[in-house]
């Protein structure tokens, strides 16, 4: 999936991170990126360049905490929910899942109607 | 996993430095693109060839890039915070305010009306001594002595603040 799938991702890079935060717990950006392409065998591939503002916005509206730690001679900022964030990511898939169902079935080949006149 | 040399870290970090990265998402890129030069080492290449390749997809356009929806994102949200901006906020917004010219631009309103009152005052005092003197004989009571004490307030007022304001800024106290 090349630059059409980024528009698709843009507004569902929120989703995808609370998802992969309320899954694992704890984490940071890079980690962050990895597992999504992991997990969608390469299909998605987060740039930090989308990742990193959307992850300062949700802490700026508290979904999520931040611990900054010393690991191997740098600081690594690491990622988990509050409870708000808990709470607005369970919303968020189901929203999500709503909105897939209903974009399958608006894909799903409908048998042409021609009643007969 | 082979993990980098603080060295190896530091052209990083220079790296970024040079691309205009942001000093609030400077530890984070670091951590992250150091993480993935350690992966490519894994994957066999040498630190070299993945150093280069992680430059590669951090030039200067895609950190400018990055800085420009961070702000967007980040401050789009905050009404508040449009309302508490002054001009001068709004201007230098993505501008170093550590450099000297955001501090100038907040004093200048304060630097203009202390040099305001200590020239109306001197020259109020000068008018009042000189009439005085022309006169032949000093009363405070007359027209120049009272121009000459009204001289005497601003230039004092003016001339107080002058000094707490190169105070205040010599010890960087906020008001």
């Amino acid at each position: 999936m090349e630059s059409s799938s980024n528009e698709f991702l843009r507004g569902t890079l929120k989703t995808i991170v609370l998802k992969m935060l309320a899954e694992r717990g704890r984490m940071y950006g890079y980690e962050i990126t990895q597992s999504v392409k992991e997990r969608t065998q390469g299909q998605i591939a987060l740039t930090f360049g989308a990742l990193y503002p959307v992850l300062h916005k949700l802490e700026q509206e508290g979904m999520l905490l931040t611990e900054s730690e010393e690991v191997d001679g740098r600081l690594r900022k690491y990622y988990s929910l509050t409870p708000q964030g808990t709470e607005t990511a369970e919303r968020k898939v189901s929203e999500f899942e709503r909105f897939v169902e209903a974009m399958r079935s608006l894909l799903k080949p409908q048998p042409k109607l021609t009643v007969g006149h | 996993m082979q993990t980098l040399t603080q060295h190896q870290v530091d052209i990083l970090r220079n790296h970024l430095l040079l691309n205009g990265s942001d000093p609030f998402l400077l530890d984070e890129l670091l951590d992250h693109l150091a993480c993935e030069v350690e992966y490519y080492v894994w994957l066999g290449l040498p630190f070299e060839k993945a150093l280069e390749h992680v430059q590669h997809n951090t030039d200067r356009q895609t950190v400018s890039q990055l800085n420009k929806t961070y702000y967007q994102e980040l401050t789009t949200q905050s009404d508040n915070q449009l309302r508490v901006d002054t001009l001068d906020d709004i201007v230098f917004e993505n501008r170093n305010k550590a450099y000297g010219a955001y501090d100038l631009r907040q004093m200048y309103p304060k630097v203009m009306r202390n040099a305001l009152f200590l020239t109306l005052g001197l020259f109020l005092m000068l008018m009042g001594l000189m009439g005085g003197v022309s006169k032949g004989n000093w009363s405070y009571a007359s027209r120049w002595g009272v121009m000459w004490i009204v001289g005497l307030c601003t230039t004092a007022y003016g001339g107080g603040n002058w000094y707490l304001q190169s105070v205040r800024q010599k010890y960087m106290i906020r008001e």
